[in-house]
């Protein structure tokens, strides 16, 4: 009996979710590459940021905007995990505190560097419609002092989750779907002198 | 007295007659000789005026003319004049065909008048020029500067911008005017092309871009 139950519970469980997944079609492969190009292009996007916020050319104006900007590609909560290699701890802030603390950084002059943004885990379809994945960044982050010496220097790999869901919205009395890219935490994966 | 009346009455009683005679005539469609005659000069006048080109009537008032001369029938009596309205028929055929040459060049000349009353309400400088200026601009100030001007485009710091990331109706976020010019300052890249432009009075209301491949 307790197999028969479980048998329709799973049955039901299956079918329900099967239905969810089956409210949108498919995305045609060519789309479904446009999304990962975006989604990507989000990253990208969000490494300048950190450079512009992380400069000590930047004025404070323009940091505090652009702080806004890099907010609102993360999903609420998201949190940055940030390391040294004095520590081996892994601190996780919010991301405006991640940002608002790389704008005061105690060093005179910053470099912050993004490379191999590339996915490690492709946009996957989830029950609900949204697609996530996992890309992963190399950081190299490079502080001066007021000599222009090379005091502190660190590459870190980090992984970020992205969610990607259509949503709409109503514009000039037309409703319009989008892809709307959220980025999850950024956990550290290693830190490393180079 | 009584014969000096009916002398009156007789003349009165002819000249009733003769009158009447000629108001019959008239009405018939038959013309007098002095009528013909008339009509003759006249017509005469009037063609050597259309054939000489001398007169100010325009081309269908020379038709017109053209036309009653043409009523009556001159063949018989005067055939030179038959040959008048022949030639004066040419002059006002062709006076008509210059009439609706200069009315074709009237039509294509508001027509680009209109289209460069147009030209003049759009944006100077297109937005796409705005866009790469921006994203080349060589510091934040300079950038900031032509942001300023840019934004002077749009009725609203706050028009919509949609963002098209391939031709099957795919969006990015919507985002607004100033935060996207901003966003080419930032990322020092203008990655999307005008794909539409809504205008109102001149400015722009919404913009609709697609990013470049």
């Amino acid at each position: 009996m307790k197999k028969i139950l479980f048998a329709l519970a799973f049955a039901f469980f299956a079918m329900t979710g099967y239905q969810s997944f089956a409210q949108e079609p498919e995305l045609s492969p060519e789309r479904k590459h446009d999304i990962d190009s975006l989604a990507l292009e989000k990253v990208r996007d969000l490494s300048k940021y950190v450079k512009i916020v992380g400069s000590k050319d930047t004025p404070w104006s323009e940091a505090n905007r652009v702080i806004d900007r890099a907010e609102e590609l993360f999903a609420p909560d998201a949190e940055i995990g940030v390391s040294s290699l004095a520590k081996t701890k892994i601190e996780y802030y919010k991301v405006r505190q991640y940002l608002e603390r790389l704008m005061r950084l105690n060093y005179d002059r910053v470099e912050i560097d993004w490379y191999k943004i590339q996915y490690v885990s492709d946009l996957q379809r989830q029950p609900d419609g949204t697609y996530v994945g996992v890309i992963t960044v190399f950081q190299t982050f490079k502080g001066y002092d007021a000599e222009g010496r090379l005091v502190y220097q660190d590459t870190t790999k980090k992984d970020i989750t992205v969610y990607v869901k259509r949503k709409e919205t109503q514009i000039g009395g037309r409703l319009i779907g989008f892809w709307d890219v959220m980025l999850g935490d950024m956990r550290v994966k290693e830190t490393a002198l180079k | 007295m009584k014969k000096t009346v009916k002398n009156i009455l007789v003349i009165a009683m002819v000249t009733l007659v003769t009158l009447v005679g000629v108001t019959s005539c008239k009405s018939s469609g038959k013309m007098t000789k002095k009528e013909y005659k008339a009509r003759v000069e006249q017509a005469m006048t009037d063609l050597t005026a259309i054939i000489d080109g001398t007169t100010e009537w325009s081309c269908d008032e020379q038709q017109a003319r053209l036309d009653k001369i043409k009523e009556v029938d001159f063949s018989k009596k005067n055939p030179e004049i038959v040959e008048m309205i022949d030639r004066a028929q040419s002059v006002v055929t062709a006076c008509k065909e210059e009439m609706a040459r200069i009315a074709e060049e009237q039509r294509i000349a508001e027509e680009r008048r209109l289209r460069e009353m147009e030209e003049m309400n759009k944006p100077k400088t297109s937005i796409d020029e705005y866009l790469n200026r921006i994203a080349g601009a060589r510091d934040v100030n300079a950038a900031n500067s032509l942001i300023r001007e840019a934004l002077g485009l749009f009725s609203s710091p706050d028009v919509p911008v949609l963002i098209l990331i391939n031709k099957y109706g795919d969006y990015d976020r919507p985002t607004t005017a100033e935060q996207y010019l901003n966003y080419v300052k930032d990322q020092k890249k203008a990655g999307a092309k005008v794909n539409n432009i809504k205008m109102e009075n001149g400015k722009i209301t919404e913009l609709e871009l697609i990013i470049k491949k």
